[in-house]
């Protein structure tokens, strides 16, 4: 008689049943990949910037006009909104409808008054029912009120003689040479005033930070914890079902066989490493596509997942087996899997947590693998540095299926 | 070929099996008769190393379950009382899996587990999942798996529980084959006629202890020529010496059981002893191996 085979037999029968039982693993594999489009829509799209939509009524059309419409389009205010030029009543209905974040209306002859040093008015109508960006409209047109106003003071004179061209339209090559001048002059002798220099400029190469470090995003920094989430999900309920095996007479059954109960427990770990193989594959391999990581990436990815499953796995099956009913194995299992889940970095990143919330999800053993994860994943940190501890985890792993061989299964018969 | 020494399990200060001792040779089928809580599964739990004896030794084959529990295994089957089965695998992966477990492989398990359906009767739905099997069905399946090695001995804890007629006559044959072959059978059911058809002897046990042992034509000798009568009805004011000359079995507010030579010829002197109205129900019982449980233990087999 050879006994070799039977974890092997185990595995494949375990495996053979959770693929037959298609909608459970399908579920694993779905949570986890809603929750992350959900959350990274809540955060506003995968790229983890803020976007916009600003309207603009321009009833005066001047060159001043233009140049603070302009100012939406350039620089970093260009990345936040996406300018829109309405009519009174296109920005009415768009506001009405809440499809825009702030609207701007610029009254006819704002151009001249403002060349003339006089009063004027800019309406800001924003959107209720957003906070930041409509505040950064806002913010954003203070300031350029303020720097308008200076320019006013300090370029009087020149914008006495610029008045008169753009108001007939007639712009004279000399007359232009001779306001361009005026203003170089006059900015050159405020620098010497207002910036005077403090620092040495010393020009140096730096290396330039690589794409991936620069371009985290949020779905990125979700993306390992969301492989957790689906291999703590199956490993719940792969322990669980160990009492399924017992309660339905298969367990006690089969220590009346030659077979050792121990090849029983080492065919489930081994089926849970092959399924956890599987999940890690799926994935891994959605996630390396839609975050464009280097598939030399995704041999250890996938190494270092299987191995972060078992730890779990063997973690739950361990509580699961030391509880005295199938019921009580049920509720305290699923009692470690949700505070796991939320502290160990799976549904928030441990980035979007508080400090003293994030150390402890790091002392979790599926927050300390996930950290390691990311470190090396997304924050391109050797892996080398994260390697002591899944060295003293996969110590306890191995300690912990010493016990379920010895003790742990042959109790949990006596129970059924 | 299974050897019982002494066996005695305890949990704390109750004793589940006290001092069990009896041999079940090849080529018979040894009946062990008890209703429920009496010690039969307690000692089945022991023979196929499920629990570990308090005292006592099983030899399987003259291997000591104990010392050299892989040896001893190896000829053991086991049909256990419920229902061991993977049912969500159809039966023939059912069958591949414990006729591994039993240390079969390749051809021979192939061709074992085609003999075995045949036996059973489940070569046209071997493919199917067990789930859609009839409760008879899974009962001849779990019995197919227990035989799949062609052990040496095989014990059946109440196999036919719960089953059609036709899967019931299906594994009695089957566990007739086994004997004719020379397995040997241990047994253990509720049901009389099954042990008076099967069982070349059979051991009655009650709260743990064997209380009778023998052929089935031996026990029933023990009852002689008496009849069991038993009287349903209201006998909380009667007296007992009412039924003086006959042989009390049990004396309840609403039931009287009593041996009587000859009951059908004595009933109407019997029960003019009794008030008028105070009897509502009169059985008569011939010698049984029932009555016999019932006059050793004072109780039925299905309490």
């Amino acid at each position: 008689m050879k006994f070799n085979h039977m974890p092997m037999t185990v595995a494949g029968l375990r495996v053979k049943r959770v693929i037959r039982e298609k909608w459970g693993f399908i579920q694993w594999l779905a949570i986890p990949i809603i929750i992350v489009f959900l959350m990274s829509l809540i955060a506003g799209t995968g790229s983890g910037k803020l976007t916009g939509r600003l309207l603009i009524t321009d009833h005066d059309d001047s060159t001043i006009s233009q140049f603070l419409t302009g100012s939406f389009s350039q620089g970093p205010l260009a990345e936040m909104f996406t300018v829109k030029q309405v009519t009174e009543a296109e920005g009415t209905e768009i506001m009405d409808a809440g499809d825009a974040s702030a609207w701007i209306t610029i009254n006819q002859g704002f151009g001249d008054a403002f060349l003339n040093n006089e009063t004027t008015q800019l309406t800001l109508v924003k959107n209720p029912a957003q906070t930041i960006l409509p505040q950064m409209v806002e913010t954003s047109m203070k300031l350029l009120v303020d720097a308008a106003s200076y320019m006013q003071i300090i370029f009087e004179k020149e914008l006495a003689v610029l008045q008169p061209m753009l108001a007939n339209q007639k712009f004279n090559d000399t007359e232009l040479v001779i306001l361009t001048l005026g203003i170089k002059q006059q900015i050159e002798r405020l620098e010497e005033t207002m910036f005077p220099p403090q620092l040495t400029l010393i020009k140096q190469l730096v290396e330039s930070p690589d794409e991936e470090k620069q371009n985290i995003t949020f779905g990125l920094l979700m993306f390992p914890g969301a492989i957790f989430m689906a291999l703590i999900f199956s490993a719940n309920s792969l322990a669980v079902s160990i009492w399924d095996d017992a309660s339905n007479g298969v367990i006690p059954r089969l220590s009346s066989t030659p077979a050792a109960l121990g090849a029983y427990i080492n065919g489930q770990v081994l089926a849970a490493g092959l399924i956890f193989a599987l999940i890690s594959i799926v994935l891994g391999c959605i996630g390396g596509w839609y975050f464009a990581l280097p598939m030399g990436q995704l041999p250890v990815l996938l190494l270092w997942l299987v191995f972060s499953g078992l730890v779990i796995y063997m973690l739950f099956v361990t509580i699961s087996l030391l509880m005295p009913s199938s019921k009580v194995a049920n509720i305290t299992v699923n009692a470690t899997t949700f505070p796991l889940l939320m502290v160990g970095g799976s549904f928030f990143p441990m980035e979007s947590m508080p400090p003293w919330l994030a150390a402890v999800g790091q002392f979790l053993p599926n927050g300390f693998l996930l950290k390691g994860l990311k470190d090396w994943l997304v924050r391109q940190e050797p892996m080398a540095d994260a390697m002591l501890i899944p060295l003293i985890l996969g110590a306890v792993m191995l300690l912990l299926l010493w016990i379920l061989n010895r003790y742990l299964i042959k109790q949990l018969i006596q129970k059924v | 070929m299974i050897k019982i020494q002494a066996l005695s399990k305890s949990y704390g200060q109750m004793m589940a099996a006290d001092d069990i001792n009896f041999n079940v040779e090849a080529g018979e089928i040894f009946g062990l008769l008890g209703p429920n809580g009496a010690g039969k599964s307690t000692t089945i739990n022991c023979i196929s190393g499920l629990l570990k004896p308090s005292l006592g030794e099983v030899s399987i084959n003259q291997h000591s379950v104990l010392s050299e529990p892989i040896h001893a295994k190896a000829s053991l089957g086991l049909v256990p009382q419920d229902l061991a089965l993977y049912e969500d695998l159809s039966g023939m992966e059912n069958l591949n899996f414990w006729g591994q477990a039993y240390g079969l492989s390749g051809d021979h398990l192939k061709q074992r587990i085609e003999t075995v359906l045949d036996q059973v009767g489940l070569t046209t739905r071997a493919k199917d999942l067990v789930n859609t099997y009839s409760g008879g069905m899974k009962r001849r399946l779990n019995f197919a798996c227990a035989i799949l090695h062609e052990p040496k001995a095989l014990l059946l804890d109440e196999p036919t529980v719960g089953v059609d007629p036709q899967s019931r006559e299906h594994l009695l044959s089957a566990v007739e084959q086994l004997k004719s072959q020379g397995t040997a059978v241990l047994y253990t059911t509720h049901y009389m006629e099954e042990a008076e058809r099967l069982c070349d002897r059979i051991a009655i046990i009650d709260h743990g202890k064997i209380i009778a042992t023998g052929t089935v034509n031996d026990l029933r000798s023990e009852m002689g020529e008496k009849d069991l009568i038993t009287l349903t009805g209201d006998f909380s004011q009667a007296d007992q010496s009412v039924i003086e000359g006959f042989e009390l079995i049990e004396w309840k507010d609403h039931t009287v059981r009593f041996m009587a030579e000859d009951a059908a010829g004595k009933l109407s002197d019997i029960l003019s002893r009794f008030e008028p109205g105070q009897i509502k129900q009169t059985a008569v019982q011939q010698a049984n191996l029932e009555s016999l449980f019932i006059k050793l233990t004072g109780r039925e087999l299905r309490d």
